[in-house]
């Protein structure tokens, strides 16, 4: 199948959405709640405190936008979707079909995703921006290099998570695996609390790890956190585990797909 | 009512004994769950470390808070929440009706037969977070403490079976109810935060329209002796009242719903 046609699937995820009005405002109101949740935590431990390591109360609010739901995506939903394909031998209808499966997964999850950042994470910071502020870029560059970390974010979040559910191949169940990486992720991606604020030496290992690309360092680069040298060499570190991860996909699923057991009938 | 109650125990086994033929993917669940709190719990653990407190409310606190928020919850869940979030399904592939048909009560049915032990690893996180907070908390624990702790437990999990019982009953008339539980779920990630730290309309809201600022929050700081926002001195014996109150509520809205009831699928 030539790669052309996969953006159909993209366009299909993207509408199919459309259709279950409920889930989009529920979304956005328990999106909202989880966010000024956070919002009121940090503004709690913020109190009688101007800067904390250079980092002030509107870095925060800011950095709880970024980090949690525009970059650190609800992977619950996708993981389990594929966890139940292959648990139920639905997966073998994709199999059957002159398309490569996890190209098909990547488009899919790329329309569901630009449905959910439209309309979720959009009103949600449209409504955080009005009411408690956020802070803009820190300069241009830091601007344009956040661009191109989003992209390494998300390539970084959609591999994590198809590996994770690729396990189930072997486990037949995606459910636990989902539960491992949602607590890995919680510490490790810096979504709740930044590297920043971290002891330095669980600081220093969980920057080298790739859960850090996926939240930290794309937020930290868009508040200026990092000078640009140092966002250019992370953003460079950042496309080798991209890299890095999608080998180890590409491996990964040639050796799975020859170990299928359908459960299902 | 004898014959209910003689029922109710074989319902729970049977379920027990399909999920213990998987057995090893039940204990990889409990596990998975538990580190999945653990890295939530984790990363509050990191910022208190880091700012000392929250809202007045330090660590060993906040570890009581989250161990009873996780244990009450669980308690609650485990006789309402997947058997009510399946509830649309039910309605609308008409499963339900062959329930209605049964010589038992429709929620003794759902409540019981799906008692779900997939909680296992919530209850020992919660239960091993709490003995390690009162180990480090230093309470003085008088035998009217102890009773009014445990009571409070019990209450808060019937405030969250009651209201899960709302939100699926609500798919008998509404048909989808499942959204809604975003909903519950938005309000229950605040109850995990004490109450103050948020703004007064929110506070209200936790004690009022969405009660779950007494599922954790305001049991806690009773028992710590902490002031409790609006509430007051009426924080205990409100706290105690709130699940029987909510049960008598979902009682009267789950009867309300059943009469009302035309099906969807068939």
């Amino acid at each position: 199948m030539k790669l052309s046609a996969y953006p159909a699937f993209t366009a299909t995820a993207f509408t199919s959405r459309l259709a279950y009005r409920n889930q989009v405002w529920s979304g956005v109101f328990g999106e909202l709640v989880a966010t000024f949740a956070f919002i009121a935590v940090w503004t709690a431990a913020f109190v009688g405190r101007g800067t904390v390591d250079g980092v002030t109360l509107p870095d925060m609010v800011t950095y709880v936008l970024i980090a949690g739901p525009l970059l650190n995506w609800n992977t619950t939903r996708y993981i389990r979707e594929v966890g139940d394909a292959i648990r139920t031998g639905d997966v073998t209808t994709f199999l059957l079909k002159p398309l490569h499966y996890p190209a098909l997964l990547f488009f899919n999850q790329l329309g569901n995703n630009a449905f959910e950042q439209l309309t979720i994470t959009l009103p949600v910071a449209i409504i955080v921006a009005f009411t408690v502020g956020l802070l803009p870029p820190a300069s241009l560059a830091h601007g344009l290099l956040f661009v191109a970390y989003w992209v390494v974010s998300w390539g970084i979040m959609f591999l994590i998570a198809t590996l994770t559910a690729m396990l189930a191949f072997w486990l037949l169940t995606a459910f636990a695996l989902d539960w491992f990486l949602r607590g890995i992720m919680a510490v490790a991606s810096g979504a709740i609390v930044p590297l920043w604020f971290m002891p330095a030496p669980l600081a220093a290992v969980l920057g080298y790890l790739p859960f850090a690309w996926v939240s930290y360092y794309p937020s930290a680069v868009y508040l200026g956190k990092l000078d640009l040298p140092a966002a250019g060499l992370h953003l460079a570190i950042g496309c080798v585990w991209l890299a890095a991860l999608a080998g180890v996909l590409t491996w990964l699923w040639s050796r799975m797909r020859h170990r299928l057991i359908v459960q299902g009938g | 009512m004898s014959s209910v109650l003689r029922v109710i125990p074989h319902l729970i086994g049977i379920h027990i004994r399909t999920h213990m033929e998987y057995r090893g993917a039940l204990f990889i669940g409990w596990i998975a769950q538990a580190i999945g709190y653990a890295g939530i719990y984790a990363s509050i653990a990191l910022l208190l470390a880091r700012f000392e407190n929250l809202g007045g409310w330090t660590w060993p606190q906040m570890a009581l808070l989250l161990a009873f928020h996780l244990l009450a919850y669980a308690l609650g869940a485990s006789l309402s929440f997947v058997q009510f979030r399946d509830m649309e399904e039910k309605v609308r592939l008409g499963t339900f009706d062959a329930i209605l048909v049964k010589p038992i009560g429709p929620w003794t049915f759902l409540a019981f037969s799906g008692l779900n032990i997939e909680y296992g690893g919530h209850i020992a996180l919660a239960i091993g977070l709490m003995v390690w907070s009162v180990s480090n908390l230093g309470i003085d624990w008088s035998p009217g403490l102890v009773l009014y702790f445990l009571a409070a437990i019990v209450s808060a999990a019937m405030l969250t079976a009651a209201l899960m019982t709302m939100i699926g009953a609500t798919a008998l008339i509404w048909v989808r109810s499942r959204h809604l539980f975003s909903i519950f779920f938005g309000f229950w990630e605040l109850a995990r935060y004490p109450l103050n730290i948020f703004p007064l309309p929110l506070q209200i809201m936790m004690i009022t329209f969405a009660p779950l600022g007494f599922l954790a929050f305001i049991p806690t700081a009773v028992a710590l002796g902490k002031p409790v926002p609006i509430l007051g001195d009426w924080a205990g014996p409100a706290s105690l009242a709130i699940g029987p109150l909510f049960v008598l509520l979902a009682i009267v809205h789950w009867r309300y719903c059943l009469r009302n009831y035309q099906g969807a699928g068939g």
